[in-house]
């Protein structure tokens, strides 16, 4: 049993004050002066054990009320039958993560962490409110909330069905808070389904101090967060990137990178039975498994030359977590990776058109155009992976604004140069200030070498970006994250807070501005990482992570690979791993890459994010078969009626009253004994 | 201490002047008196015939029977001869014991008690007994008046009455075993007391005086509270007798408690039956008169007067 206010049971010594006040009574009862005590001390012997098991029994009567006044006070929490008589809410709001990661579940038990939440979560609420709340769902991967006619929809609904998403907790809770601030109501219990997986809660966002406010605003708000921070038993892991149709000669392939990632390193290296499926047709591979996790560049698969385009996963034998256990991929020719170079000055964008069109792989085209703004109509939006803008901003509400947008939206890549005189304008919240030249060349002191479009290069090996000499750069203002910075923290690479396909650099290339024409490796890197960044979502067979649909053609998804259940409701095809069809578009859904790292939330700092609100912390275990709890302060006052009304009987005064017949002194002053 | 002789009512000993106060023993007084001799002396009432033996007094021959049988005879009459009146008053701490308000008289026990023992050393003193008065407490020092006559010795007697108070725990047992030591001539032996002794010893102290041949009459003083327990509340019972106190809920042991004084009572009857006792069980909250009138009544002999 747990408590809501465990400071209230620092007052659980004053359950002894009815044994203090029984003593001190006995010595303030009325006092008769007796002489007679032969009798009474032999009726006393004779009645001791009787009295005194009454007179425990009252006392222990009397502790037991006022334990539970106490008690009752600390809110207490209990399941099972103690559970059953918390009070009813008028309002449920179930908030669901559905990522992948809550699908986990032992091998020995067929239920995942997502069902086993539902399930108990469904029952307390069936035992505590019945149908006196209103049950909404609110699930992660929609964000759309849900009115249950019964607790038990919860197991039901397509809303509460397994994904391969990723869960953004804080937008899940200022879901709910759109919902109460839409939907006033009286007391309103919130309960957080979730594994406490780190990356879903991101515990580092700004936006918890004002979901922390506003929900401290409203009244009557309890959030019950049911957690199964369990980690998966000995889960295997897989994941591909870069996939790609390959030809050479007179054979074809497909090529990838694979990524295998297990829970825990194996005592032995262990044989990995891959089982690869294109176009519905499987072959196995093994792979050699020594530490606890295996990365395979270019590993290839051989296709038939005349196959095209198709599609295909990747499976793991089953194992505690289904959801990574297979990769979906969709593959075709590559289209031409085509950039666009919208320059006011030409010359100083050359080396730029140098590096775009000269081709990292043999056999792919790389066609590089170069135009000046007034030109810029002529962009093929369609095509351009990459696009170099220097010149002023594109003004907001023009039609070039808006092609900007939908560039971007659309996942394609654009990289933006400061124009010779910065205008006062801005694009997705930055803007150029003014140029600053150098005294002397200086070299940047920092740059992102993990991850984005300076990382280190597969092997390891960092890029030289160290040793690049920059001698005019143009400031930048407004919120970024970035990417390389000069001394005193000045931004030589960024990209907005807000889009991870766009960048800024700060300088040119041409030798006024910079060497980086001159050492043309770090520029030939960065080129051609957002050139590829872009063309992910070029050509019309796709990857992506599994969320909502998307809309950029007319015709239905439906799935192809047979790995989505039938009848999953359209709107929640995408949610799932899986390859969908529209037309001739092909995409291949899969788990985000943070949903395969097994790192939780502890329960303090759970409680550190919900500082200040009416929280309490439910971690739970898949084994766990018991029901949660809930408060029961209310039994406890009933205990207390109850051990009141026993105390009452039992101090009832006798029933059987000294009859006058049985008295010693019937008949006293006329029988005197005979001689 | 209380004022001088008022446990003694003129209005009641004038009434009881009436009844004698008699012996159901033979008695051996010092004196010519009321009451009957064991040994023979010259009153009216024949006693027997015995065989003349050289040295009695030949005034004593009974000549008819010597003309009749051709035998000496002598003719003996019973002796008459005053009574020892001892009086044994209870004074432990348990006689204070003064029944609750609602009853008719707030008399403590010892109060009544010297009422009646007052009235009978009266009464005995003036018939020409002698009275003498012993006190049974171990507290203080015990008053100890051995039996003699005339007013002088009355006033002393009642005197000492007047100054008793109770306190401390019973001796009844021990005094009425120190009174059949000490009490050498045949007395009329009057316990004024409680009896909040075990009946087992009190048996063995009344046979102790029975062989010394005394007369034992007993007034038993209770209250009606005390053998009904009719308490509604849990209260400490304080010992009179300065023992522990007792906390007690009278709604639970009422029925034991009657259960004992019932079992004492008993016993106390078949005490006396056995022993012969001249006993009377009287509720404080009573008179003392008709009490008084009754002891002296049944002690009157059966057959006519002399």
């Amino acid at each position: 049993m747990t408590f809501l206010e465990p400071i209230y049971l620092v007052g659980l010594p004053l359950a002894a004050l009815p044994v203090v006040i029984h003593l001190v009574h006995l010595w303030r009862r009325k006092p008769i002066p007796w002489a007679a005590m032969m009798f009474l001390r032999i009726a006393q012997q004779r009645h001791r054990g009787l009295s005194q098991l009454r007179q425990i029994l009252v006392l222990a009567l009397r502790v037991l009320a006022v334990a539970c006044v106490l008690l009752s006070i600390a809110r207490p929490l209990a399941g099972g039958w103690l559970g059953l008589t918390g009070g009813a809410p008028d309002s449920v709001l179930v908030l669901l993560d559905r990522s992948a990661s809550m699908e986990q579940h032992p091998t020995s038990l067929p239920t995942s962490k997502r069902q086993a939440a539902l399930q108990k979560v469904s029952k307390t609420i069936r035992q505590s409110s019945g149908d006196r709340s209103k049950v909404i769902l609110l699930d992660s991967a929609s964000l759309h909330p849900l009115l249950l006619t019964q607790p038990e929809a919860l197991l039901d609904v397509p809303h509460s069905g397994p994904t391969d998403t990723h869960s953004d907790l804080p937008a899940l809770l200022q879901g709910a808070l759109d919902y109460l601030a839409s939907h006033p109501s009286g007391r309103t219990d919130l309960w957080v389904l979730s594994d406490l997986q780190k990356t879903d809660w991101d515990r580092s966002s700004g936006r918890w101090q004002n979901l922390r406010s506003a929900f401290a605003a409203l009244p009557g708000v309890r959030f019950h967060l049911f957690a199964l921070p369990q980690p998966p038993e000995d889960d295997l892991g897989i994941r591909l990137e870069n996939v790609s149709r390959k030809t050479g000669g007179d054979r074809a392939e497909l090529q990838f990178d694979l990524f295998l990632q297990r829970q825990s390193a194996p005592t032995s290296p262990q044989k990995i039975p891959l089982r690869f499926i294109i176009n519905g047709v499987a072959t196995t591979s093994n792979l050699t498994l020594k530490d606890s996790q295996t990365a395979v560049h270019a590993f290839s698969l051989p296709l038939d030359k005349s196959l095209l385009r198709g599609w295909g996963r990747v499976e793991l034998p089953a194992d505690s977590n289904p959801s990574n256990n297979t990769f979906h991929f969709v593959f075709e020719p590559p289209p031409p990776l085509r950039s666009v170079i919208v320059s006011e000055d030409p010359d100083a964008t050359v080396p730029l058109q140098a590096a775009l069109s000269s081709p990292p792989e043999p056999g792919r085209e790389f066609p590089s155009t170069l135009l000046s703004p007034d030109r810029a109509h002529e962009i093929p939006w369609d095509d351009t992976a990459l696009l170099v803008w220097n010149a002023p901003f594109p003004k907001p509400g023009t039609p070039l604004h808006h092609q900007f947008l939908d560039h971007v939206a659309a996942g394609r890549a654009l990289l933006l140069l400061p124009p010779q005189t910065p205008e006062d304008s801005e694009l997705f919240g930055l803007r150029w200030t003014r140029w600053e030249e150098a005294a002397r060349p200086v070299s940047p002191d920092w740059w992102k070498n993990d991850s984005d479009l300076l990382a280190n290069t597969r092997d390891g090996t960092a890029l030289p970006v160290g040793t690049l000499e920059i001698q005019r750069f143009c400031g930048v203002s407004g919120a970024f994250i970035p990417l390389a910075l000069l001394p005193g923290r000045l931004p030589l690479l960024l990209r907005p807070a807000t889009e991870k396909n766009v960048f800024f650099l700060a300088t040119h290339p041409n030798p006024g501005g910079s060497s980086l024409s001159r050492d043309g490796v770090v520029l030939f890197a960065l080129l051609h990482r957002a050139l590829a960044e872009g063309a992910q979502s070029l050509g019309q067979a796709q990857h992506r992570i599994a969320s909502a649909l998307p809309d950029s053609t007319t015709a239905p998804w439906k799935p192809v690979d047979g790995s989505t259940p039938l009848g999953t409701p359209s709107d929640q095809l995408a949610l799932r791993a899986g390859i969908l069809q529209s037309g001739s578009h092909l995409l291949a859904l899969n788990r985000a890459p943070a949903e395969d790292l097994h790192e939780y939330l502890s329960p303090e700092t759970l409680r550190e994010l919900f500082a200040g609100l009416d929280a309490r912390v439910l971690t739970d275990t898949l084994e766990d078969s018991r029901d949660l709890t809930s408060e029961i302060w209310r039994t406890f006052l009933f205990g207390m009626a109850l051990a009141l009304l026993a105390e009452a009987i039992l101090c009832l005064p006798s029933s059987t009253r000294p009859q006058r017949q049985d008295s010693p002194t019937a008949g006293f002053a006329t029988a005197p004994p005979s001689r | 201490m209380r004022e001088s002789r008022s446990f003694l009512d003129p209005a009641v000993l004038a009434r009881l002047m009436a009844l004698p106060l008699h012996a159901r023993h033979a008695m051996l007084g010092s004196v010519s008196g009321k009451h009957r001799s064991p040994v023979r002396g010259s009153s009216l009432e024949f006693a027997q015939y015995r065989k003349y033996v050289p040295g009695d007094d030949t005034r004593r021959l009974d000549w008819r029977t010597w003309g009749r049988s051709d035998r000496f005879y002598i003719k003996e009459f019973e002796a008459d001869t005053n009574l020892r009146l001892c009086l044994l008053l209870d004074t432990s701490g348990s006689m204070a014991f003064r029944p609750a308000p609602p009853m008719p008289t707030e008399l403590s026990r010892l109060e009544f008690a010297l009422r009646i023992a007052g009235s009978l050393a009266y009464l005995a003193a003036k018939q020409g007994d002698a009275v003498g008065l012993s006190s049974m407490s171990d507290t203080g020092t015990p008053v100890s008046i051995p039996a003699r006559r005339g007013a002088g010795h009355l006033g002393l007697v009642l005197d000492q009455m007047s100054k008793l108070t109770p306190a401390g725990g019973t001796t009844l047992v021990e005094s009425l075993h120190r009174v059949a030591e000490t009490l050498r001539q045949r007395a009329l032996v009057l316990i004024v007391s409680d009896f909040f002794v075990p009946t087992a010893e009190l048996h063995h102290a009344i046979q102790h005086l029975r062989f010394r041949k005394h007369d034992i009459a007993a007034f038993h003083l209770l209250d009606r509270q005390e053998l009904e327990f009719d308490f509604e509340k849990p209260a400490r019972f304080v010992d009179l007798e300065g023992g522990e106190s007792l906390l007690a809920d009278p709604t639970l042991i009422a029925r034991n408690y009657r259960a004992a004084v019932a079992e004492y009572l008993s016993a106390l009857d078949s005490l006396v039956r056995n022993s012969g006792i001249d006993y009377h069980r009287v509720l404080l909250h009573e008179p003392y008169e008709p009490a008084l009138a009754k002891f002296l009544l049944g002690r009157s002999p059966k057959k006519a007067g002399r």
